[in-house]
């Protein structure tokens, strides 16, 4: 049996190292143990296991926020949510820096993509900064940092593939219990970014504002459509009008009326290519559900699991152990791996723990995402901060050594969120009563 | 060189055809769910096919679309490590992964998928609102199968031969 386990590791970690996508990794390293196992018919049960994986109505969701965060990107949503961020925080000091954390926040949690919000919102903030004689480093580690925020923000991709592979636990839930955490953190973000641009004296004078500024009402107008995308999505799960699927299908035909016939900045002959782009995208994240599942049915056959956490709970019975182990243990996979994979694999592994030590599996979802935020902002892996240094002309190493700040204010705020659990559970356990 | 050549242009065409096949299957799904909560509201009864197919276009396009992703060579990895090897072995490294992909869709995907599409065909199995076989449901797979082994021989074929466009993996985005 152990021997058997050992296999599946040594070829799990030598398919990887040659890059073999993970989709695969996971379903070869599959199939070779379950041959060494012994099973019956492998090739007939791996294959019902690929598809049966991706047969849910609540997956659905994931296409669709990927095809309307696409078009949202596409119709011109940054330029508005920059004037809106404009008018509420670009007169303070490091005007520029506040605006930039306050649109990645706005724009990742529409788009649900970070890494499109690094590039929409950094590609026209990060040379504006420059210009008024920011830091270029310190510019691409704040964008790449404040873009992560939008992924505990609602509405947000990660935490459908969670709440799938968790079992039980509601979208909704997860939905509402990442809005104060996502909110905190990119609060934390504006506050570090404050105190930077005090002490160099960045922006000292309201260069945020420049020529006609539109007024608040203005700008808010302006951003409003935008903005009711995540009201809709929101208001309308928890309202009970319609699931998160058809919210998110809603969400299509919002971001299809805004882009097209309302502010005309996609043309038709554009969209085959939008949705081709959201296709792809679609495939990647779903092929990797549907070999992790494979591979979780065979662990779960064979209890690897429930062997996992007693190995781990006979170390310690204390939670805040357990919970430190499991963060420690999530930003060292962080650094090698992609989100969405490193949910798929070791949600199955640690969420059993957590729920025998009595944490709540919305809660540990949270805590899940928001430690492996900062793996997107590590080297070697780290797709927001390659993408930063890229918008940015600046290069990795010099954008991570500028962001040392940011990943204390994550770090920090990764062990709030984990050890107090009222910052993510009031908001759900209040809308439950 | 040449059977390559007319191997490659096959595969090019396959993979249009493909992009079309999914643009199709995205626009209908869309319209399939909206339909879905529209009914619900309009006519007050929702139309029970509707998450029965919504269910059934997603897996052939997470299926399909895998395969043209597989082409392109945007499936996520892990870069890191792969990155600090001599080309030489990362020549290698490519020629061995493809190989491994070829075999997982061809033994896998193709045969155990189309093993399953036998099975089901003949259990008279059905999904229940659409009224047809649920061997339409697992027809994906060995649809993808196909098409990814046929990619993957293209693939290994022009780096053995070294006659690769030297078209740098580009990486796929994801979801974060």
């Amino acid at each position: 049996m152990s021997q058997e386990l050992l296999i599946m590791l040594v070829c799990f970690l030598a398919l990887l190292c040659l890059r073999l996508p993970i989709a695969f990794v996971l379903g070869s390293v599959t199939v070779v143990t379950a041959y060494a196992l012994g099973y019956g018919n492998v090739p007939l049960n791996v294959a019902s296991n690929l598809a049966n994986g991706i047969d849910s109505f609540a997956l659905l969701a994931i296409p669709f926020f990927i095809l309307a965060g696409e078009l949202m990107g596409r119709g011109g949503l940054a330029s508005r949510l920059i004037e809106l961020a404009t008018v509420v925080v670009g007169r303070l000091p490091g005007g520029l820096a506040m605006v930039n954390t306050l649109t990645c926040m706005l724009f990742g949690a529409i788009s649900g993509s970070a890494v499109a919000a690094v590039s929409s919102v950094g590609g026209t903030l990060i040379p504006e900064m420059k210009r008024k004689g920011y830091d270029g480093d310190f510019s691409s580690a704040l964008t790449a940092t404040a873009a992560t925020t939008g992924l505990l923000i609602p509405p947000s991709n990660v935490m459908i593939v969670y709440a799938l592979v968790a079992g039980n636990v509601s979208v909704a839930a997860l939905f509402v219990a990442g809005i104060v955490p996502g909110i905190f953190i990119g609060l934390g973000l504006m506050l570090v970014a404050y105190l930077v641009c005090v002490l160099r004296g960045y922006g000292r004078e309201c260069d945020a504002v420049e020529t006609e500024r539109p007024s608040f009402g203005q700008a808010f107008l302006g951003a409003l459509p935008s903005l009711l995308l995540v009201v809709i999505v929101l208001g309308g799960i928890l309202g009970g009008v319609f699931t998160a699927t058809e919210a998110s299908a809603i969400a299509v035909l919002w971001a299809f009326l805004l882009g097209v016939v309302f502010y005309r900045m996609i043309a038709l002959t554009e969209l085959p290519g939008i949705v081709l782009g959201a296709a792809r995208t679609t495939a990647i994240v779903l092929f990797l559900v549907a070999s992790s599942y494979a591979m979780s049915r065979l662990l779960t056959q064979e209890q690897v699991p429930q062997q996992l956490s007693e190995m781990l709970l006979s170390l310690s019975d204390n939670p805040l152990i357990i919970l430190l182990i499991i963060n420690l243990t999530l930003l060292a996979v962080g650094v090698f791996m992609d989100m969405t994979p490193a949910v798929l694999i070791f949600t199955p592994i640690f969420l059993p723990i957590a729920i025998s030590l009595g944490i709540d599996p919305v809660h540990f979802g949270i805590i899940m995402i928001a430690n492996l935020s900062i793996g997107l902002l590590t080297p070697p892996v780290g797709t927001c901060l390659f993408v930063s240094a890229g918008v940015g002309n600046s290069d990795i190493v010099r954008v991570s050594r500028a962001m040392l700040p940011f990943y204390l204010v994550m770090i920090l705020a990764l062990l709030v969120i984990t050890y107090f659990a009222p910052l993510s559970m009031f908001l759900p356990k209040l809308l439950a009563n | 060189m040449n059977a390559l050549r007319i191997f490659s242009r096959l595969n090019h065409f396959l993979a249009r055809l493909l992009q079309g096949v999914l643009i199709a299957v995205f626009v209908i799904l869309v319209f399939v769910v909206l339909w879905g909560v529209g009914s619900r509201y309009i006519i007050g009864d929702q139309a029970s096919w509707t998450e029965e197919l919504a269910r059934l276009l997603m897996v052939w396009l997470a299926l399909l679309g895998a395969a043209l992703v597989c082409r392109e060579e945007k499936h996520l990895g892990l870069d890191a490590i792969y990155r600090l090897w001599v080309p030489e072995v990362q020549r290698l490294a490519r020629l061995l992964i493809f190989a491994v992909i070829f075999l997982f869709a061809g033994g896998i995907m193709a045969m155990g998928g189309a093993q399953l599409v036998v099975e089901r065909f003949a259990s008279g199995q059905q999904l229940p609102a659409l009224g047809i076989s649920k061997g339409w449901f697992y027809m994906a797979l060995p649809v993808s199968g196909v098409l990814t082994a046929a990619f993957m021989l293209e693939s290994f074929w022009a780096i053995l031969i070294r006659a690769e466009t030297g078209a740098e993996r580009q990486k796929g985005e994801g979801i974060a």
